[in-house]
């Protein structure tokens, strides 16, 4: 797949489906012919990096595929929030994220009424209306902040990896070096930023959790207490949040640091994977409390049912943690070939800066 | 921001405005002649029109589904090229856009 053709892969991801190919083999049309004119101007092939430039010209392409779409809505509270380039992604990920809470509040209150727990219709809503502020929160601001730095940053995009704060998950059969401004050598500061309040906010939620299960466990708090497990693996899990914190700040500091951020990124995902290696071994992870704890209704079967559902998701977690270090140890293992080839990376990245 | 800053913001946007509505016109005169995206772009820029293909395209797709414009896929040159002209409604709505221009221009011109 040559540039072209993941430049406009790129603008169809974000274009509404029924008229994503007419207007894809438009736009490959389009720049094809500015490409062979200019070829002919010149009187030779454009090289890979003149294509880069004609494309960088066209723009980011969630920003080219929004003046595509009709429908131009936002979110704004007296000033827009989130603008129409991002509204669609926004609201997939909003839709994803509360459909799968839903789903998980719904097991659970199926699982305790199932065993015989009196459970009130105001517990449900008073559990679905907390998570709809939380989640609705949540992606509001991160989605709002990616909004805020397209703003700001419109051109800061690359065929390979980041466009505007979002990832366009291009798959290059040959890694691309962007010299026209940053690139690929340059962990950006809206990444590294992101992640250091990502991680503080997690871990306060998790320092409060010893205190509060009901920030994990909901209203089934009073039921279910978190099994001793967690409280072992408490510890590493810190670890591996502040050991990404320092990584995000030095890279904050020194964004050229790529190979640190590649190491470091391995080991806390290996930390990850040993984690959720203990966790599935332990066999159990909650444990009945209150009432449940007394007999009351059917609780081993309960116990069962939710246990049973922590299995699939540390499964899954499991099974994310080993891809994605495969992909990052892979990556690494690029750079480093990369450093060794040109034998001077960190001048190519000084280059892109 | 520097009043300079501003000023200059506000002419852009102004001018922005002022160009949008005779690009409208503009691609519907120059397609009184079939012509694929790319050739019209060239022709608009050769005009002294110029107008990026993030703005052209989604452009011609409004006027065609307005019903302004009529388009076909044809091969040509070994690739295959959508060819855009006027259509029939979209020669009677630009003739009477261009009276109106007309008429705007005349206004303003006495009025200078």
């Amino acid at each position: 797949m040559d540039l072209v053709d993941r430049y406009v892969k790129a603008v169809a991801k974000a274009l509404p489906e029924k008229q994503r190919e007419d207007i894809s083999n438009e736009l490959t049309e389009d720049i094809r012919s500015e490409i062979e004119d200019r070829e002919r101007e010149l009187g030779r092939e454009l090289t890979e990096a003149e294509q880069e430039v004609l494309l960088k010209q066209r723009g980011n392409p969630l920003v080219l595929a929004a003046r595509y779409r009709q429908d131009h809505r936002s979110v704004a509270f007296g000033r827009q929030i989130i603008g129409p380039v991002l509204y669609p992604f926004y609201i997939k990920v909003l839709s994803f994220n509360l459909g799968l809470t839903f789903f998980v509040i719904a097991v659970i209150f199926t699982a305790l009424a199932v065993s015989g727990q009196k459970i009130g219709v105001g517990n449900i809503f008073s559990t679905c209306l907390l998570q709809l502020f939380i989640q609705s929160s949540v992606v509001t601001l991160i989605f709002s902040l990616v909004d805020k730095n397209l703003e700001k940053h419109p051109d800061h995009w690359q065929l390979n990896g980041i466009s505007g704060g979002l990832t366009l998950q291009l798959k290059a059969e040959k890694e691309i070096r962007l010299r026209i401004e940053r690139g690929a050598g340059h962990v950006s500061r809206f990444e590294s930023v992101s992640i250091i309040i990502a991680s503080a906010l997690a871990l306060a939620w998790m320092t409060e959790l010893q205190n509060y299960p009901a920030l994990i466990l909901g209203p089934a708090a009073a039921f279910l207490k978190l099994a001793p497990i967690w409280y072992q693996v408490y510890f590493l899990i810190v670890l591996l949040t502040v050991a990404e914190i320092v990584r995000a700040s030095i890279n904050l500091v020194r964004p050229d640091w790529m190979l640190f951020r590649g190491i470091v990124r391995v080991i806390v995902n290996v930390g990850g994977l040993t984690v959720v290696y203990f966790l599935i071994r332990a066999g159990s992870w909650v444990t009945a409390a209150g009432s449940m704890a007394e007999g009351a209704g059917n609780s081993a079967r309960t116990l069962e049912i939710i246990n049973q559902c922590f299995l699939y998701g540390l499964v899954g977690a499991g099974i994310i943690s080993a891809a994605t270090i495969v992909l990052r140890t892979v990556q690494l293992i690029r750079q480093l070939r990369g450093q060794s080839g040109s034998g001077n990376v960190g001048a190519t990245a000084k280059e892109g800066n | 921001m520097t009043p300079g800053t501003d000023n200059h913001d506000l002419f852009e946007n102004l001018r922005l405005e002022l160009r949008r509505g005779s690009l409208v016109l503009a691609v519907l005169a120059a397609l009184r002649k079939e012509q694929y995206g790319y050739t019209l772009r060239k022709m608009l820029e050769e005009a002294g029109m110029a107008i990026d293909e993030g703005t052209l395209y989604p452009l011609l797709r409004r006027l065609e589904t307005q019903g302004l414009l009529v388009s076909e896929w044809r091969e040509e040159e070994k690739r295959k090229k959508r060819f855009y002209k006027l259509s029939d409604g979209g020669a009677v709505i630009l003739k009477e856009l261009l009276t109106e221009w007309k008429s705007i221009n005349a206004s303003l011109n006495g009025m200078l």
